[in-house]
């Protein structure tokens, strides 16, 4: 799958940055406002995070035929994802090779293939560079087009949903997802037909670092209760359901992804006030549960969130998929999409839709609340002295559970800041590593 | 592209649809949340589409009922949002949003059928929260006025706006 990469010139690797371990220490749980505010530190993780990582681009079910394609960005940097005529997928860059221009100026689409609106080079749905115009006076200069195609990056997919990455060195998808994969399937393949996106995509700004969105979904179930009183009474006519009562619930982390779940079913998607959500997820419940095992089945739409590192979040319930896109320290893009079965009905799907519109998006009752909070989180750090102040992040420390059958790093409980820890330590991990051959394994170690 | 044959309606039913919306406006405004929602028919739909950046060729076009959107209400969905506003634990509205919506270029034609009426207006919302954040929305509204036993009422909305990405965090407010 790798031939034709990769043209990428490798960025210098920047040294890294001094008092790291000043600013973050999960040993101790705690770090600094500074890290949601700092320009060199976001510089930093455009290039040793987000030109590193495996990062979302899209689900597989937006660019079903040859010629589709979607805009997106990896970090900053933007891309095309393209459904290519051997039905692969290719990612590239955005970015004509001769000026810089960009090559596609919409978000989504079909296309034969991508034409620079500067000087007119043109570039198949492969991003092979076909001709240019003017194209008999590049002779001279002994031009040679198949050196001049748009850069790619290395792309790979799980269950549906499509990733990619611009280090050389990073591992394989599989091996990045580790054992996250098997609570990914709890969303990705509890039905046979696997999953799709509704159409669309509905983005806003919001004026917070994006680690702070980040790790609100890695593990921080917490705030629900508190700041999410308003919308959990208006949509059900009452209070959130209160975590500390579960029986059981756990925070599960590895490689600074993570996953916060109980096994109610419902818990999540009863705030969409939807009776045929409920009733759906009843249904399908026995059927998740031939395929993934009684356990997982019951997490299906269950009070749960997770994060995979660094930028992709998902609520299972309320079905919503987002991409904390940074734009800056203290400036992200949202774009958030819908997923659902491929073979739930269409009135159920319809129904997500609509319910993720009213809970979590720019017009969603509950993700003003988060908004706000994140927001404020970020602009306090503004304040010099404020930004070295003390953040805590030790809730929950040293409850890991040993005896577990469960993947990963699992510790007890929801209400937990394990997974925060964990986010938080993978990212300091990351920021101080040469190169992916140096990143430390802290699995089994953390606390 | 071509609009629809439009035929106008007398001064006066002009003059109730104008008044309609400019109160509208004003109820918004003053956070007059029960009255806004005595505005709207049992039957409303309200919706406001979220915006894609297509190619003109592209016949999928800048928007489509069955993609995602902003609003997709009905006045359950409504009295819902308008719920959470009047939590005493809703912290982000507290201090309050304000709010000024300034309505314009009111077209009044008659409806489909009779005693419904179609109303073009345009908005621009804008928001100020704190001290510093300051948010502007401007749009089109297509409504479908209908008269009903109590008066006016809003039947159907859809509202356009130019952004295929909101500049702001969130719609805090009806359009």
């Amino acid at each position: 799958m790798d031939n034709n990469l990769i043209k990428l010139k490798p960025i210098e690797a920047s040294p890294a940055l001094p008092n790291l371990d000043k600013l973050c220490d999960m040993e101790a749980g705690r770090m600094s406002g500074k890290i949601f505010w700092d320009g060199d530190i976001y510089e930093q993780e455009l290039e040793k995070i987000f030109a590193r990582c495996w990062l979302f681009v899209a689900h597989e079910s937006q660019i079903p035929k040859a010629g589709d394609y979607i805009a997106t960005t990896m970090g900053e940097d933007e891309v095309l994802v393209v459904r290519q005529k051997d039905a692969s997928i290719k990612v590239l860059i955005n970015a004509c090779p001769h000026r810089g221009n960009k090559v596609c100026f919409a978000e989504a689409g079909n296309a034969r293939g991508f034409i620079c609106n500067y000087h007119g080079w043109a570039f198949g749905t492969d991003g092979a560079l076909r001709g240019m115009h003017e194209s008999g006076v590049y002779e001279d200069s002994a031009f040679d087009k198949s050196q001049h195609g748009l850069r790619e990056a290395r792309v790979d997919s799980y269950k549906g949903l499509v990733f990619a990455t611009f280090a050389a060195d990073a591992p394989s998808l599989a091996e990045y997802l580790g054992p996250m994969a098997w609570y990914l399937d709890v969303i990705l393949d509890n039905d046979e037909g696997g999953t799709e996106f509704a159409g669309g995509c509905i983005r806003s700004t919001i004026e917070c670092n994006w680690k702070i969105a980040a790790e609100n979904f890695v593990g921080d179930i917490l705030h629900a209760g508190w700041t999410h009183d308003s919308a959990a009474r208006a949509m059900l006519g009452g209070a959130v359901a209160q975590v500390s009562d579960f029986p059981e619930s756990w925070s599960v982390n590895w490689n600074g992804h993570g996953y916060e779940f109980a096994r109610d079913l419902v818990g999540n998607a009863a705030v969409l006030g939807e009776s045929a959500i409920n009733k759906y997820l009843h249904l399908q419940a026995p059927k998740a549960a031939e395929r993934l095992g009684e356990f997982r089945s019951r997490m299906l739409g269950a009070v749960s969130s997770f994060t995979l590192f660094p930028n992709f979040s998902f609520l299972p319930g309320q079905n919503t998929m987002r991409v904390w896109q940074p734009r800056g320290p203290n400036k992200i893009e949202l774009y958030t999409w819908v997923i659902v079965n491929k073979n739930a009905p269409q009135d159920v799907k319809d129904k997500w839709r609509r319910g993720a519109m009213m809970t979590f998006s720019p017009t969603g009752v509950f993700e003003m609340d988060d908004g706000e909070n994140w927001e404020y989180c970020t602009k306090t750090s503004r304040g010099k002295v404020t930004r070295y102040q003390d953040l805590y992040v030790g809730l929950g420390m040293n409850t890991r559970l040993a005896d577990t059958d469960l993947p990963g790093n699992v510790f007890k409980g929801q209400l937990n800041e394990a997974n925060s820890r964990a986010f938080y330590q993978y990212w300091k991990d990351l920021l101080k590593a040469p190169s992916w051959a140096d990143v430390p394994d802290r699995n089994g170690q953390l606390r | 592209m071509t609009l629809p044959n439009e035929q106008l309606v007398s001064l006066e039913e002009t003059r109730a649809a104008e008044a309609f919306l400019l109160r509208e406006a004003r109820l918004l405004d003053n956070e007059c949340w029960e009255d806004w929602l005595a505005t709207l028919s049992e039957a409303v739909h309200y919706w406001m589409p979220g915006i894609e950046n297509r190619r003109r060729e592209d016949k999928l076009g800048t928007y489509s009922a069955e993609h995602m959107a902003l609003f997709d209400d009905g006045l359950r969905d409504l009295k819902r949002r308008v719920n959470r506003f009047n939590q005493p634990s809703a912290w982000a509205e507290n201090p309050p949003t304000r709010n000024v919506h300034l309505i314009s270029n009111i077209e009044v034609f008659a409806g489909d059928v009779e005693g419904e009426y179609r109303v073009h207006s345009c908005f621009v919302n804008i928001r100020s929260r704190g001290l510093d954040e300051h948010y502007q929305l401007a749009g089109r509204r297509e409504d479908v006025l209908r008269l009903e036993a109590e008066g006016l009422k809003l039947l159907k909305r859809k509202i356009l706006i130019p952004n295929a990405m909101l500049l702001c965090k969130n719609i805090n407010t009806f359009l």
